[in-house]
């Protein structure tokens, strides 16, 4: 089991999501980056679609009475162990019993995936362990971790095995948002459209896991609502304020707002890691280019 | 070299299999395809076929939104059943649920005003809601929210100017053209006329959605 000694800003029991259900209203959900938390699984001899643990900005205090073997990617979080020793992230690590794991803040970036071995035990909602806060179901009572919270761990008696990974080159990427010039964007006009493309944004701090609300140049453009569409992570909406809203794994999965771009499936790796305040700006692909980048692979160690 | 003159092949093909006038993408997963009436023959055509590039098909006013999988293209299965024409009569047997309603009050806080821009008094406009018979076009906001066609033309009403911060749930609203039901309690910015006891979601229900599109719908006043 492992126990919650000190809840961190937002832990949420996340898996890859339910896919599948968006003619229910319901969006996939899941881990913000989906590849990181399959990575972790693989790290603790657990399949890709295990649950754990997604923590953003500052993390938990977690302690783990019958010991475990967990292990971190994502983000780069300071964190102590109670019995000493260095945390490193991309590797298989092996905790005594009792020890505790005490995060504080990321030291850059916005979120980490922790995984355990057995992963965590809650109960499927609808095929998925993920938390979707906006309608309280899935993950661990359909909320947010709290200090006192006790979750389940599952077993199992495969051999331990020590594992590392190195994340591919495309998640380190540090550069404009890519993205596929949207279904309406012909509804811009070329000021708009030169705001949008060549401006830069701030994420505002009013932005979760629904969507990331951008702080920065207008985009103009003459009509505000539209028949309603489905969307999905990553569209980029243009609301009558002209402020962008860039949408997330819990955003709805239609909307009325006109949708000037798509950020690119390789990049959501880099939109789970932006935080309030950090600078975003946005270049075009082709679709077929960022269907050759969109399978990430993470190549698994095994240095046992 | 067999492998070189498949390349050469597949390139020119894919091009052709992923344009077509009424379609465009939502970043290079999302095909969002113009399907106007046929919305829901098209999503049933697309449900049943169960395509494996597909993720996820998602209905909305006159369009559907594919969610292929990562890296997927449009394969020429999908294409197929995107634009092979549809059988003559789609009729389907649907559902026709009675949803119970108590207006006005401190539950529908909205109607008095509402009422009046319609030039009508508040038991009229009443009878005039629950005369209408609803169809769902589809789920969308939250998780089984319906957007209902059928709301009489005299009683359109733009969304409120305003947001509300928190919406009850089982509030039965108007937003433009459509009728529509909060399933949670959450922010909304439509009309709200009356409150519903009946459970539109739970995700521990065997259909967690209690309306379906393509269902019909009445609501019947206390």
């Amino acid at each position: 089991m492992m126990e919650v000694l000190r809840a961190g800003l937002s832990d949420l029991v996340m898996d890859q999501g339910r896919a599948g259900l968006g003619a229910l209203g319901v969006p996939t959900g899941g881990a913000a980056h989906p590849a990181a938390l399959a990575a972790a699984n693989l790290l603790v001899g657990n399949e890709e679609a295990a649950a754990g643990l997604e923590i953003t900005l500052v993390g938990p205090a977690l302690r783990f009475p019958t010991g475990g073997i967990v292990a971190f990617t994502g983000a780069h979080f300071s964190v102590k162990r109670s019995k000493g020793g260095a945390v490193v992230w991309n590797e298989t690590l092996v905790l005594a019993a009792g020890e505790t794991l005490t995060l504080e803040q990321a030291e850059a970036g916005c979120r980490c995936w922790l995984a355990v071995r057995g992963g965590l035990k809650v109960p499927q909602v609808m095929g998925s362990r993920s938390t979707f806060l906006p309608a309280g179901f899935g993950g661990h009572k359909g909320r947010v971790l709290h200090a006192g919270d006790v979750l389940e761990i599952g077993t199992t008696t495969d051999e331990v095995r020590l594992f590392r990974t190195q994340p591919p080159s495309s998640v380190e990427r540090n550069g404009p948002l890519r993205v596929v010039v949207g279904p309406q964007a012909n509804l811009f006009d070329d000021t708009g459209l030169a705001a949008f493309f060549t401006g830069v944004y701030r994420v505002a701090t009013a932005s979760d896991r629904r969507g990331l609300r951008l702080v920065g140049p207008d985009v103009t453009h003459s009509r505000t609502e539209l028949p309603s569409q489905g969307v999905l992570p990553g569209a980029v909406q243009i609301p009558p304020d002209g402020q962008p809203i860039i949408l997330g794994w819990d955003g709805p999965v239609t909307g009325g707002y006109p949708v000037i771009a798509g950020v690119i499936a390789a990049d959501w790796a880099q939109l789970a890691q932006l935080k309030p305040g950090d600078a975003v700006r946005f270049v075009t692909i082709e679709a077929e280019a960022a269907r050759a980048l969109s399978v990430e692979r993470w190549i698994i160690e095994d240095w046992t | 070299m067999q492998n070189a003159e498949k390349g050469l092949e597949s390139k020119p093909q894919t091009d052709l299999l992923s344009s077509h006038p009424l379609w465009r993408w939502v970043s290079e997963r999302g095909l969002l395809v113009a399907t106007g009436e046929a919305t829901l023959a098209r999503y049933n055509i697309l449900f049943s076929q169960n395509l494996p590039e597909v993720e996820d098909v998602i209905p909305a006013d006159g369009c559907l939104l594919l969610v292929l999988r990562r890296g997927a293209s449009v394969s020429t299965a999908l294409r197929e059943a995107l634009v092979s024409p549809l059988a003559g009569s789609q009729e389907t047997v649907s559902k026709l649920h009675d949803i119970v309603v108590e207006y006005g009050g401190a539950l529908g806080p909205d109607l008095p005003v509402l009422a009046e821009r319609a030039g009508l008094d508040v038991a009229d406009y009443i009878d005039c809601h629950a005369a209408a018979e609803y169809t769902v076009a589809f789920l969308g906001f939250q998780p089984g929210f319906p957007y209902l066609r059928g709301l009489p033309s005299a009683l359109h009403a733009p969304r409120r100017a305003s947001p509300r911060v928190r919406v009850v749930a089982g509030s039965v609203a108007i937003g433009g053209a459509y009728a529509g039901i909060y399933p949670a309690d959450g922010p909304g910015g439509w009309q709200i006329i009356g409150r519903t006891t009946a459970n539109l979601f739970d995700s521990r229900r065997h259909a967690p959605a209690l309306l379906m599109s393509g269902d019909r719908l009445r609501f019947v006043p206390t």
